[in-house]
């Protein structure tokens, strides 16, 4: 061994020869970075903050959405949504064809696809991910919800290696979108199945290298409370328009912190890439951008709604013998007047104002406006408008007849009533004092309290004990996603649920419209259905909605490709971009 | 000696258990539990919802769920994390080392700032110096901590300089051994110096008055009489006698540290338990928090236990048999 490193170092002539093999051996080097100049799009790191550890790696137990961040990167569905275009598109599944009675459907699988360990991804696993674990009543997954209909699940089969048959029980037409749930490997997951060890599989507290996915990056390092880093994946089968090899960017790293204060200082002090705005960061921000080399991205209103809703349960608690809703009050919440003149008398721009810093959104309709095709701009609208409200109110009976500012029913009872809202979130706290502020103006009194969260769901959805809520739902793009809360036997049919058969008129129609609307392939003819549901909300005011905020990003001047939009957020195309040459 | 810890372990397991079971009543008489926040998904079914609770055991009676607890326990099994979906021990002890790591830096900046400074205060009484670390040690005592751990950061993000919060920077995993030491020494800085300032300022104005006790005792005067130089008279006579009631102060500290240091890691985003409980308690985690009321109790028992016996050790005038 010795020998041998003395025989190179003392022969001239084989140096020589090792000069000229490398010389020779840079040139080219160089002339193909020259000519294949794409090659330049790989390297570089992005930071975020996130304000919550992962508490899963596993997407089929996880419980939340935070979750699905950071576990996003890591596995893949059949489908897609776009996130610029809202469109479905093919992802782990090439192409797809539907049979005639919309019941049968077949997905071609792609055939390049390796999952993270080298093993090829095949039909089998689709079918694993479905009958053995969405469709196992021993794990506990919200997953199995969405593709159950009516207690009847699909019925999946592989016809060949790369061909997997759906068969429904009934025409579906969120169908494809769905199908964007994460594909899991049979390979590296049977055993557990089998063992019945599943549920606490790929948790939080797993060795990294045992998380198996094809999704373009796969996990490096967690460290819990710190960091969770993301490498990229080098077996990752999609390509870009010109044919490069996905993702770009190598490595992406998620800094886990507090909260989102200390979030936005990390992005100002030039540690993160990226940060979330919120309506009173705006002003801070927004002048130091070129200073800090950064832009703010405004997105339009995010999904989050806000909404008062009335309690309408004319039911009879079975434990009591007393009905949960005191019948002098229920008249009030079930006079449709009523709920308008509380309609019109909230100051949707003030509230937007105080508690949004003027970056908000009034709303009006039941799906929100950056919900694409769905979203029914021409419902009715309640701008404020204080004599109006009045004007409602004394025509329906309720006069403040002893002049004490308070408003009394057409029985000589003083209208006054609990407003609750979650202690939990500022920003709804701001509202609901807004709001009782301005219903006091119209003459109805208002105690407001807000109450930690675990509580105000269980008077909502539990013992049914309250008057007014204050609260707000995530929305989505898919409007049957949301009809637990609409359909009239919904347990989240807020002001009333769980109700036998339809009490009104028009929650039947509504119940009719989610049925039709759901075995409507086509979008053209879902739309109108769905319009048609959002005017009779908005007619018919079971919700009364408020304000939407803004959605607002910082993002550093480094990326190339950035495409943000508000469904997707800032990098929903995330293995598309690349950073510039002189940020790495 | 023996008898005298076997006594004081098994007082402390009834001690624990009420703990335990306090801890148990008291989160379960609020309303509602973990899975609440999933009731209030439109995509959720109610029965998904009873199949976590049954998971869980959350669907049986009060006193059942508790002596199911207790089983586990016996077993040395904490149970498993609703929130972050993996056992409780594996939760705790992968930040467990963060805070001791933070535990220690902020004992030994007590320790090693407040005894000298208690000496030179007592030596020098009245003095200048004497009376101007009074009036400093009064303004720390006073100052809330998590006032001046906010106040710290605000300067740090003004001025740059140390790290806002964490444990490690974003590029850790790139960094030499040293370097990877000095980063996390950088973010370090922060939280030790707001969690011992108040300490310091205790401890030696502690050190001042024993040492100052100790120098009006006759053995001083008999020391000094017989022309001892007066460093000799300090460091070998007095001193020794003077710091032996901090060991007490040790113990104690040493089980108040790792729960008081808890509202700090929350403002400085240091991964210790602290924020860990903070998070259990909030999403009614039962099991974790559970199991760190229990860590907490076992660790306020365990200093005490260790600051009776090392008194033992130091003071021949102390024997518990």
């Amino acid at each position: 061994m010795k020998r041998h490193n003395k025989n190179i170092f003392l022969n001239i002539e084989g140096i020589k020869k090792l000069l000229i093999v490398l010389v020779v051996f840079l040139c080219s080097g160089r002339l193909v970075f020259a000519q294949d100049k794409p090659f330049d799009k790989y390297g570089g790191q992005l930071v975020f903050t996130t304000t919550s550890d992962p508490r899963s790696f596993n997407p089929v137990v996880a419980k939340e959405s935070s979750t699905s961040a950071v576990i996003g990167y890591l596995f893949e569905g059949l489908t897609k949504t776009d996130g610029e275009t809202l469109e479905v598109q093919p992802s782990l599944a090439k192409s797809w064809k539907v049979s005639d009675d919309g019941l049968t459907w077949t997905f071609d699988l792609r055939e390049d696809v390796l999952w993270s360990d080298g093993k090829p991804f095949t039909a089998e696993d689709v079918v694993f991910t479905f009958n053995d674990l969405i469709y196992n009543d021993n794990i506990p997954t919200s997953s199995r919800d969405i593709f159950t209909i009516d207690g009847k699940e699909f019925k999946v089969k592989e016809i060949d290696q790369y061909t997997v048959e759906f068969i429904l029980p009934m025409r579906f037409a969120p169908f494809l979108r769905s199908m964007g749930t994460s594909i899991m490997p049979k390979h590296a997951l049977k055993s557990s199945v089998d063992d019945g060890t599943f549920n606490f599989k790929w948790g939080i507290d797993t060795p990294v290298e045992e998380i198996v996915g094809t999704g373009p990056y796969l996990l490096e390092l967690y460290q819990p409370g710190q960091r969770v880093v993301l490498k990229a994946n080098p077996l990752y089968w999609d390509k870009s328009d010109k044919g490069e090899k996905l993702p770009f960017i190598q490595r992406i790293i998620y800094l886990i912190v507090q909260n989102q204060d200390v979030a936005l200082l990390k992005f100002l002090e030039g540690e993160t890439d990226s940060c979330e705005v919120r309506g009173t960061d705006y002003p801070l921000l927004k002048p130091l951008e070129s200073e800090k080399d950064f832009t703010v991205y405004d997105l339009g209103a995010t999904f989050g709604s806000n909404f008062v809703v009335f309690n309408q349960n004319s039911r009879v608690n079975p434990k009591t013998n007393k009905p949960f809703v005191d019948p002098i009050k229920l008249s009030w919440f079930r006079n449709l007047a009523f709920r308008k003149a509380v309609a019109y008398a909230i100051d949707k721009e003030r509230i937007i104002q105080i508690v949004m810093n003027d970056l908000g959104f009034p709303q009006y309709s039941a799906m929100n406006p950056s919900a694409g095709i769905f979203y029914n701009p021409n419902v009715l609208k309640y701008d404020y408008d204080l004599e109006k409200a009045k004007k409602i109110l004394n025509d329906a009976g309720f006069i403040d007849r002893d002049g004490d500012g308070i408003v009394e029913d057409s029985d000589g009872n003083k209208v006054e009533f609990n407003l609750f809202t979650s202690s939990n979130s500022p920003e709804r706290l701001q509202i609901a004092a807004i709001i009782r502020h301005d219903l006091e103006e119209i003459g109805l009194k208002v105690n407001f309290l807000g109450l930690e969260f675990n509580n105000l769901v269980a008077k909502l959805i539990g013992i049914y004990d309250w008057d007014a809520i204050l609260i707000g739902l995530t929305g989505g793009i898919e409007p049957h996603f949301g009809k637990n809360v609409w359909v009239s036997n919904g347990q989240l049919h807020f002001w009333n649920p769980g109700q036998e058969k339809p009490e009104t008129e028009w929650e039947a129609r509504i119940d009719e419209i989610f049925n039709l609307a759901v075995q409507e392939l086509d979008d053209k003819n879902r739309k109108p259905l769905y319009d048609e549901w959002q005017m009779i909300v908005s007619e018919k005011l079971p919700l009364i909605y408020t304000v939407l905020g803004a959605g607002m990003s910082a993002v550093r001047n480094k990326f190339e490709n950035l495409n943000p939009t508000v469904y997707g957020g800032v990098f929903h195309n995330l293995e598309e971009l690349y950073i510039k040459e002189n940020y790495r | 000696m023996f008898k005298y810890v076997l006594k004081r372990i098994l007082i402390a397991i009834p001690l624990l258990f009420g703990i335990s079971l306090l801890t148990f009543i008291l989160i379960q008489i609020t309303p509602g539990n973990f899975f609440d926040t999933l009731k209030l998904d439109p995509q959720v079914s109610p029965q998904t919802i009873a199949h976590y609770e049954k998971l869980y055991y959350l669907d049986k009676p009060l006193l059942q769920q508790y002596l199911h607890w207790l089983k586990n326990l016996l077993h040395f099994n904490l149970g498993y994390s609703f929130y972050y979906n993996a056992p409780v021990s594996e939760i705790i002890s992968s930040r467990l080392f963060n805070t001791f790591i933070l535990a220690l830096s902020a004992m030994l900046a007590t320790w090693l700032i407040a005894i000298p400074l208690g000496i030179v205060m007592a030596v020098r009484r009245n003095r200048f110096i004497d009376k101007f670390l009074s009036i400093i040690s009064f303004i720390s005592l006073s100052v809330p901590s998590f006032f001046l751990a906010i106040i710290l950061l605000y300067f740090a993000s003004k001025f740059g300089g140390l790290p806002l919060g964490g444990m490690q920077s974003a590029n850790f995993d790139q960094m030499s051994f040293v370097g990877k030491f000095l980063d996390v020494a950088r973010h370090l800085v922060i939280p030790t110096v707001v969690i011992s300032i108040g300490s310091i300022a205790g401890l030696q104005r502690i050190m001042r008055g024993n040492l100052l006790e100790v120098l009006r005792k006759q053995y001083i005067l008999a020391a000094r009489a017989k022309g001892l130089p007066e460093s000799r008279v300090i460091y070998k006579h007095a001193l020794r006698n003077a710091i032996n009631p901090l060991v007490t102060i040790f113990g104690y500290h040493l089980s108040g540290l790792l729960s008081g240091a808890a509202l700090i890691e929350i403002i400085c985003s240091w991964p210790g338990i602290g924020s860990v409980m903070l998070t259990a308690v909030r999403a009614k985690d039962l099991y974790l928090v559970m199991a760190s009321m229990l860590m907490g109790g076992v660790l306020l028992f365990l200093g005490n236990l260790l600051a009776d016996i090392l008194l033992a050790w130091v003071d021949p005038r102390i024997r518990y048999d």
